[in-house]
């Protein structure tokens, strides 16, 4: 409320983040595996003496670098961009928490794309052995940036004593961090084994086909088999109220949680049984299949991963809708409006209360909710009547956990109610079949408008 | 009235903000360096492009220059990281806002610049299977970069423009407004379209230096084509950069010459791109390291319009300061091992190819 706020239209700010941050997190594990796999497969190359894997190596490093220097750069920023604009509150408060954390990202994100033009130009112009320092450099330093921006991510899962040290260590090194470096690790080694089957699909040599693509479904089956285990470390860093939401609380956030386990077993199995089974009969389709599977795997494990964060952006401290923890009380007490400085009225209008319930929503609703698209609340108050809907936002956080609670006056609720009561037509009547003694409609409260005259 | 413009985060900013801007200037040097490269050479590329239809100098200088490109650009992106984070730090109040209000103009250039980056690398890689249709395929992936430039134009200008925002917001939908497209902001994208036209003259011209062996008439065409470009974009420049300093508000304008240093910085700029333009058909090295200066100190000035723009609405100076040097030394260190490391590596990379010891 501190800002504009943004609304992009039916898709809603988490959505345009997700979209983005799903895309990339799906390319940057692989900028991070992808480094690992070309040198040590370029160094398996030089100890066979195998020029026909070498040459393998070489085009997958050409494939390495459209995807990764382009896309996994240019969206990389896009996350960044897509965060200032849907939540700058949080994002500012990262970036003065972390900027030393991010420039030294940043100095590792030179020396990485150096390297990785130095290694797809130098395959001609450098000592076989230079030529795999330089492959060293550069997974040295993308997984360098990734121990950077991992312990920021995790921050805001898990800020643990930040919240009263507020330095810099402490907030770096929080619980979250160490287990989620493991898994995001065997993630990339699993999504290095993902993207080389892509291109060991496509070699035209049947037995270096086939050798390469038992070789990469290795990586995938390794990563895979670890990230179950730290999957488990990881949880359990989790605050209690998280694990609980992934497990029952919020039956979306579990259905999403049980869907990431059962897509990764079904990665894992497919891999097991196909490639590396059966290497020979193995194509570019079944490839593109299974990246297609990894990505929705990487989509629905980061979207719970987001969504157990409710009803936080950054835990114990900031709500999802840029709300400190610490201004909640001055906020009830002056008004949400008088407190938000990008509203067109600083007061509750009469008059008007539907087009004050409205920019109640703005400021206080919008970064999560829609009107009509994804989150849609024409949509989560359909039926509800007002008095519903009114009981609905005094008990919002204990009804839904992963909801911060109405923070605003009497005035400014009642509002915001009138406005999502008029989002649908009133509730139909409930016909109630009275019986024989045709007491029809006699019932104060059986309506849904009775309610609302209450 | 008074200017809407948020709260500071309650968290102290982790450096002084002289350190934090000086960082932000030094760095946004580095990226402008790349940058002019990336949209000049674009815009140089284009037109020698539909030229090299019918010369093959032409055709063959630019199969040339686009192998650089999609270096070029990855760095002109990786560079950019740094300024727009001290930026926002320091200045995220005004930063924030006026994005917010340009979202979809905002959200769009990461788009813009993912799809001009894949215009450099197809433009690249399939240079001659292209045929005629390359010039058209680095025409639109310059239209691309133009774009992009002139968003920032908008938002870098607009976020010095606090006393704006609110009307802005009142009367538009976030998201949607662009801001007011005033002479001001022409001025200004053009003096740095221009600049970006100059610089990257010199840059080609430099990079032709490195056929020599190969080609030496390639190569000294090549150096005369690019100081053609860069003299007569910086003899435009004389008269773009005249009119950006006399659009800019009467009161910066005044600040500015009421400030001794910033005088000195702007009459230093200009001599050095004096000595430049007078150098640069008998010494590229000379020139070169004489508009570097001059990048250098409008940067510094840039710096000073913006503090004179701002100083009557926010002043980072007032925001609390808690040091953490512990991990802005780790920072330091890093630095200078990660610029060493490249350094070892472009020095094998380009070191003459007996020593390489290179397997073909």
């Amino acid at each position: 409320m501190n800002y504009p706020v943004w609304e992009p239209y039916m898709l809603g700010g988490g959505m345009v983040i997700g979209i983005i941050a799903i895309l990339h997190v799906f390319v940057s594990h692989f900028a991070v595996g992808g480094g690992l796999f070309l040198p040590l497969t370029e160094r398996k190359a030089y100890r066979e003496n195998n020029p026909a894997l070498l040459e393998y190596v070489k085009s997958h490093s050409k494939f390495f670098v459209l995807v990764v220097l382009v896309f996994g750069a240019v969206s990389g920023v896009g996350i960044w961009w897509s965060i200032g604009l849907v939540n700058p509150e949080a994002t500012a408060t990262l970036i003065h928490v972390f900027v030393w954390g991010w420039a030294i990202e940043w100095v590792f994100f030179i020396v990485e794309i150096a390297a990785a033009f130095i290694y797809y130009y130098g395959w001609d112009r450098l000592a076989p052995q230079t030529h795999l320092m330089v492959g060293w450099i550069y997974f040295g330093s993308a997984w360098a940036s990734l121990l950077v921006i991992n312990g920021i991510l995790t921050f805001m899962l898990t800020p643990g004593r930040w919240i009263e040290t507020q330095t810099f260590a402490s907030a770096y090194f929080n619980p979250g961090m160490l287990p989620s470096l493991v898994v995001r690790t065997a993630v990339c080694i699993a999504l290095a084994g993902v993207y080389a089957l892509i291109t060991s699909s496509a070699v035209s040599d049947v037995a270096l086909r086939t050798e390469v693509v038992r070789y990469a479904a290795r990586w995938l089956l390794i990563g895979g088999l670890i990230i179950p285990f730290a999957g488990i470390w990881y949880i359990s860093a989790l605050p209690s109220m998280a694990r609980e939401i992934s497990m029952g609380a919020a039956p979306a956030v579990t259905i999403f949680a049980g869907l990431s386990i059962f897509l990764s077993a079904l990665v894992v199995a497919f891999t097991y049984f196909g490639p590396y089974q059966r290497p020979r009969h193995f194509n570019l389709t079944f490839a593109f299949l299974l990246a297609v599977l990894a990505l929705s795997t990487t989509g629905v494990t980061e979207w719970v991963r987001e969504a157990v964060r409710k009803p936080y952006i950054i835990y114990d401290y900031m709500y999802a809708n840029s709300l400190r923890l610490a201004d909640i009380e001055r906020v009830r007490e002056e008004g949400v409006l008088k407190s938000a400085r990008w509203v067109r009225q600083h007061d509750v209008d009469p008059n008007a209360l539907e087009r004050t319930g409205e920019e109640v929503f703005r400021v206080e609703c919008a970064s999560c909710h829609t009107v009509n698209g994804y989150n849609s609340m024409r949509f989560a108050v359909k039926g509800w009547s007002w008095v519903m809907i009114d009981y609905q936002l005094v008990h919002l956080n204990e009804l839904k956990g992963f909801m911060p609670p109405f923070v605003g006056t009497e005035a400014e609720r009642k509002a915001l109610g009138a406005w999502l009561a008029s989002l649908n037509p009133p509730p139909a009547s409930i016909e109630i079949d009275p019986g024989p003694s045709a007491m029809k409609g006699q019932f104060p409260g059986a309506t849904g408008e009775g309610a609302s005259q209450q | 009235m008074s200017p809407v413009i948020p709260a500071p985060v309650p968290v102290p900013l982790p450096a002084p903000p002289w350190l934090l801007e000086f960082l932000l200037v030094f760095t946004f040097i580095l990226h402008l360096l790349a940058m002019n490269f990336l949209l000049g050479g674009v815009i140089i590329l284009s037109v020698s492009s539909f030229l090299g239809r019918r010369d093959s100098k032409h055709h063959e200088f630019t199969r040339r220059v686009s192998r650089a490109m999609p270096s070029v650009t990855a760095f002109t992106i990786t560079l950019g990281v740094a300024p727009l984070l001290f930026l926002q730090l320091v200045y995220g109040q005004l930063f924030y806002t006026s994005s917010d209000l340009m979202a979809w103009y905002w959200l769009a250039v990461v788009f813009l610049v993912l799809l001009g980056y894949y215009g450099v690398y197809w433009y690249q890689m399939q240079h001659d299977e292209l045929g005629s249709k390359a010039a058209w395929v680095i025409l639109v992936t310059a239209i691309l970069f133009i774009h992009v430039a002139f968003i920032f134009t908008q938002n870098m200008t607009a976020m010095l423009h606090p006393q704006d925002f609110y009307s802005l917001f009142v009367n538009g939908k976030v998201g949607t407004i662009l801001g007011p497209i005033t002479l001001l902001n022409i001025a200004r994208f053009a003096h740095f379209m221009v600049a970006a036209v100059a610089a990257a003259g010199l840059g080609v011209a430099l990079l032709s230096r490195r056929w020599q062996t190969e080609s030496p008439e390639l190569a000294d065409w090549g150096r005369r084509y690019g100081v053609t470009w860069f003299m007569g974009g910086t003899l435009v420049q004389f008269l773009v950069g005249l009119w950006f300093l006399f659009s800019l508000p009467v009161e910066i304008r005044q600040a500015l010459v009421g400030e001794k240093l910033a005088v000195g910085i702007l009459l230093l700029a200009i001599i050095l791109a004096l000595l430049a333009l007078l150098t640069a058909p008998k010494s590229l090295l000379t020139s070169s390291v004489a508009i570097l200066g001059t990048v250098s100190l409008m940067a510094v000035l840039r710096h000073f319009v913006r503090s004179a723009s701002l100083r009557p609405y926010f002043d980072p100076r007032l925001l609390p300061v808690q040091g953490q040097w512990v991990v802005f030394s780790i920072f330091v260190v890093l630095l200078l091992a990660g610029l060493a490391t490249v350094g070892w590596m472009l020095y094998v990379f380009f070191r003459p190819a007996a020593t390489r010891g290179a397997s073909s």
